[in-house]
């Protein structure tokens, strides 16, 4: 680390020791400075290029389950000893002035770029929409529109604690985005949108290029034109790999995150060791993979990230902490703690999230079911993690007809109860395959980038949402 | 610190203009939140913080850059402002790009009040002892409230600066204050979470933490039993809060951007009857202490009050400046945004207009239906209007709310949907800057078992 802190730290040492004076037992300072850059393509022009700065400085305070929180995006002293003072609020006890010195921790390092994104110059940014735009006007004459966008940030965090750590990171993230709009017979109007990228260097788009993101937008809202309605009701249904790894996010992992399992708001609560899936199912929580969008050297209070198996074989392992919540259900942190930005505190978040592979080819995960809904493609998801109810949009399916794709079906929603659809998973494909790295997960208003994983997977009597109903007329 | 965001607007739009922009706009948000969670009697959280931004767009040879910042030193400012006008080459030139024009501009209306000295002066106690209040009144509401997942209260001061080279200087002041509980209740073996909130910019607007916690806490244990009911078609009946988040995605679709691009299911239907003459949807920018309310949007147009669809037929699409010019028409005031971004299109306070019949005598006429209360996912696609979301909700069984519901959907297509509305109660309610009253659909598809 050749540049200076992003605070001076004895600066950091003498926040520490303020938001301290009332006896509490823990104080961090987390500090950061997050550049990002943006293109946005709208109707074959590049509507405009932005880019931002934000920095500031959050104050937590600890004293047993009570939180004081204050930032502050004002970088004088005086400000942050305010914010200090304010944290420090929540505490009661008198408390004698400490001081306190922190030291670096050794960290990781799944992810190091040598040119930040953000001293990349905008023009090779532009670049890359203008041609996923081209590319996806080429791929076939119905497609009509097009937006493209590229977003990349440049974050340097500072966490520093009252246990003497401290850990700096820089990370960077990018996403391409592109979608596309088909128009068919009779003005019908089909979307298709695809992207990726991650904590990756920008020659990524060398090789996972803006031409090849176009042409699966455009290629997914043309084959999705002429589409039927679903039928409603309880069906067969197959996961395509990647991208599909959504469903695990939104049925299981969220359930797992230390914080609703501490107030028993999770129906997993309780559970470990208990038998929650079908022993096909082994799930991983991994924020060590190399460049991917959801890894993180180090969490946002300082912790590495960790490899965690959260099910095994179907049975529950464990959960994913960060260290408030650890520290109140006597466990260890997983590197779990997460927040979006410096107005936030950290929160037990997932990172990448995957389901292990398993034997069965695709093929014959297909060819094995008489009728069904194959799932191409995702959009959102969500939870209520107290019932265990998900929902997620599919927006790219198809019938299956004897053991083979069929039409193009629309409108498609899954909805289920995670550990009723974990048990009903019967086969899981040979073909791990993590998502491109275009996830962002919401959770209490905080955005966080995240993976996630799938091999080709087949779930039987899952609720299918859809306007036809088998049998009926319409 | 001692800027005056006027006087910062004002010398950010000057310093692009001599380095070159042929117009500039920037727009400064300064505010303060502070929040208070409480757990077992206990607080859990206090959150305080004052924060920042501002920004900067400049157009330079029909070409449009952005930039914005949190930091107001006065050395980063000129690079700031370099910075926002040499993105601008990256950029295409569009002739149509620009602020808005001299007949989009204007006074600004006279929207009352929407800052509240009480709010802007409430003591940490209050929103310490109203919490604790909730949590109490949740728990004590029935024995099967197994916890509380959260309790909140809080408040936020907000101004607004904007300055452009148009001639046009703004600015406002407001105040909102917020309560808000999660209650989770359990019996055999099942758990059932719900949540109720109350936001209003005036103290004495805002329901009491009493009614916020019994109303979270009744939503939560009326859930408890519930079970997938067969997939059928059936009338539904979403209630004032299920009703807002349809009439949201309605909004959605009169976003004049999607309408130009035919990427909306609405966009051929301008004049054209949607739905029943009872439905009535409105976008009031001016409407008395919304906390929607705003004299001027984003981009510094004056706000109005406008029907989207009166009395069934569909009367306008939102526009803002931009997308105005393309669509050779006016901008609707409808620019909406924050610091961090450019304008877009978005609506102020949007309202479903109530009707004359009680909730209840709505519900009456139903022999068999689903009765929604909680939705999942996103599931409306406003390119073709089709409607998909997970449900919960309860049972309608001769005219009487029966058995809880869950795992479902409800689906159909939006235009249909909006035409097989056939009935409206008189119990509009806002929460947040969207309102409804309870609304009943002649028959949809809601699928389960």
């Amino acid at each position: 680390m050749s540049q200076a802190p992003l605070l001076p730290l004895s600066l950091v040492e003498r926040l520490l020791s303020a938001a301290m004076e009332r006896g509490a037992e823990f104080a961090e300072v987390y500090v950061e400075r997050n550049e990002n850059t943006a293109v946005v393509l709208d109707e074959k022009k590049v509507k405009s290029a932005q880019a931002g700065l934000s920095q500031g400085v959050g104050l937590r305070v600890i004293a047993g389950a009570k939180v004081g929180y204050a930032y502050s995006d004002d970088l004088e002293d005086e400000a942050l000893f305010r914010a200090a003072h304010t944290a420090a609020f929540i505490a009661h006890g008198g408390g004698s002035e400490q001081s306190f010195k922190v030291s670096r921790t050794p960290l990781p390092t799944f992810y190091r770029l040598t040119d930040h994104l953000a001293s990349i110059a905008v023009e090779k940014k532009r670049d890359l929409v203008v041609r996923a735009n081209r590319a996806a006007h080429a791929y076939d004459k119905r497609i009509k529109q097009v937006m493209a966008s590229y977003a990349d940030s440049t974050k340097r965090v500072l966490v520093a604690n009252t246990l003497g750590h401290l850990a700096e990171d820089t990370q960077d993230l990018c996403r391409i985005s592109v979608m596309a709009v088909a128009e068919g017979k009779k003005g019908e109007r089909r979307t298709g949108s695809f992207g990726g990228g991650g904590r990756v260097p920008f020659t990524h788009f060398d090789t996972f290029t803006p031409e090849h993101v176009a042409r699966e937008a455009a290629r997914m809202a043309c084959a999705t034109l002429g589409a039927s309605d679903a039928i409603a009701g309880e069906q067969t249904v197959v996961l395509a790999p990647g991208w599909s790894g959504i469903l695990l996010h939104e049925a299981v992992g969220h359930g797992l995150e230390a914080d609703f399992i501490r107030k028993g708001t999770s129906l997993f609560a309780g559970k470990v060791g208990e038998k929650v899936a079908s022993e096909l199912v082994t799930v991983i929580d991994d924020g060590t993979m190399a460049n991917a969008r959801g890894s993180l050297n180090v969490d946002d209070e300082g912790t590495p990230a960790q490899f965690k198996v959260l099910i095994e074989r179907g049975i529950l392992k464990g959960y994913m902490y960060d260290s408030l919540n650890a520290k109140l259900m006597g466990k260890s942190s997983t590197g779990s703690g997460r927040r979006e930005s410096f107005k936030h505190t950290p929160l037990p978040r997932m990172t990448n999230t995957y389901l292990a592979p398993g034997e069965d080819t695709p093929e014959d995960i297909i060819r094995g079911v008489d009728t069904g809904v194959y799932c191409a493609n995702f959009g959102g998801g969500q939870v209520d993690i107290t019932n265990g109810n998900f929902v997620f949009e599919v927006s790219e399916a198809y019938e299956i007809k004897k053991g083979k794709l069929a039409k193009p079906l629309k409108g498609v929603t899954l909805i289920g109860v995670g550990p009723v659809a974990l048990k009903n998973v019967s086969r899981v494909g040979n073909d791990p395959m993590p998502d491109p790295g275009m996830g962002t997960c919401g959770k209490d208003g905080q955005g966080v980038p995240v993976g996630v994983g799938l091999p080709t997977v087949r779930i039987d009597k899952m609720t299918v949402g859809g306007t036809r109903v088998a049998g009926g007329k319409r | 610190m001692s800027t005056n965001p006027e006087q910062l607007a004002k010398k950010l739009v000057a310093r692009a203009k001599k380095m070159g922009a042929k117009q500039a706009e920037a727009f400064v948000q300064i505010g303060r939140e502070a929040t208070c969670r409480v757990r077992d009697g206990e607080i859990e959280h206090l959150t305080q913080a004052t924060s920042k931004g501002v920004g900067l767009r400049v157009f330079v040879k029909n070409r449009l850059g952005f930039a914005f910042t949190s930091d107001f030193d006065a050395s980063g400012l000129n690079a700031f402002v370099d910075r926002a006008i040499q993105l601008a080459e990256a950029a295409a030139p569009n002739p149509l790009n620009g602020l808005p024009k001299d007949d989009e501009l204007g006074d600004f209306p006279d929207v009352g009040p929407l800052f509240d000295a009480e709010v802007a002066s409430l003591a940490p106690d209050w929103k310490i002892n109203a919490a604790l209040a909730m949590e109490k009144v949740a728990r004590s509401h029935d024995p099967r409230i197994k916890t509380i997942e959260s309790v909140e209260a809080g408040e936020t001061v907000g101004e607004i600066f904007l300055a452009s080279s148009a001639g046009v200087t703004g600015a406002s002041q407001g105040t909102s204050v917020y309560l808000y509980t999660a209650a989770v209740a359990e019996a055999d073996g099942q758990l059932q979470n719900s949540w109720w909130y109350d936001a209003r910019r005036f103290l004495k607007d805002l329901e009491s933490p009493e009614h916020v916690a019994t109303e979270a806490a009744r939503r939560a244990v009326r859930m408890l039993g519930a079970k997938k009911v067969k997939s059928q078609q059936v009338p539904v009946v979403f209630d004032p809060m299920m009703a807002a988040s349809f009439i949201g995605g309605i909004a959605g679709a009169v976003n004049g951007d999607s309408v130009f691009k035919k990427a909306s299911f609405l966009a051929d239907k301008l004049g054209a009857t949607i739905a029943p003459p009872s439905v009535t949807i409105v976008d009031d920018g001016l409407m008395p202490k919304g906390l929607a309310t705003s004299p001027f949007d984003g981009e510094g147009v004056p706000t109005r009050r406008s029907a989207l669809i009166e009395q069934g037929v569909l009367k306008t699409f939102l526009y803002d400046a931009f997308t105005a010019r393309k669509a050779k028409t006016r901008s609707t005031g409808n620019a909406s945004r924050g610091y961090r971004s450019l304008p877009s299109i978005g609506t102020h306070n949007l309202f479903l207009e109530p009707g004359t019949i009680t909730p209840e005598a709505l519900i009456k006429d139903v022999p068999h239906g689903l009765y929604v209360t909680a939705m999942l996912g996103h599931g409306a696609n406003l390119v073709t209007g089709e409607y998909s979301r997970g449900a919960n909700g309860l049972w309608i069984e001769n005219g009487e709310l029966t058995r809880p519901v869950q795992e479902v959907t409800v689906a159909g297509n939006m235009l249909d949907m909006l035409q097989r509305i056939d009935a409206i109660a008189n119990d509009l309610t806002f929460r947040g800057s969207v309102g409804a009253p309870t609304i009943r659909f002649a028959e949809l598809t809601v699928s389960g078992e």
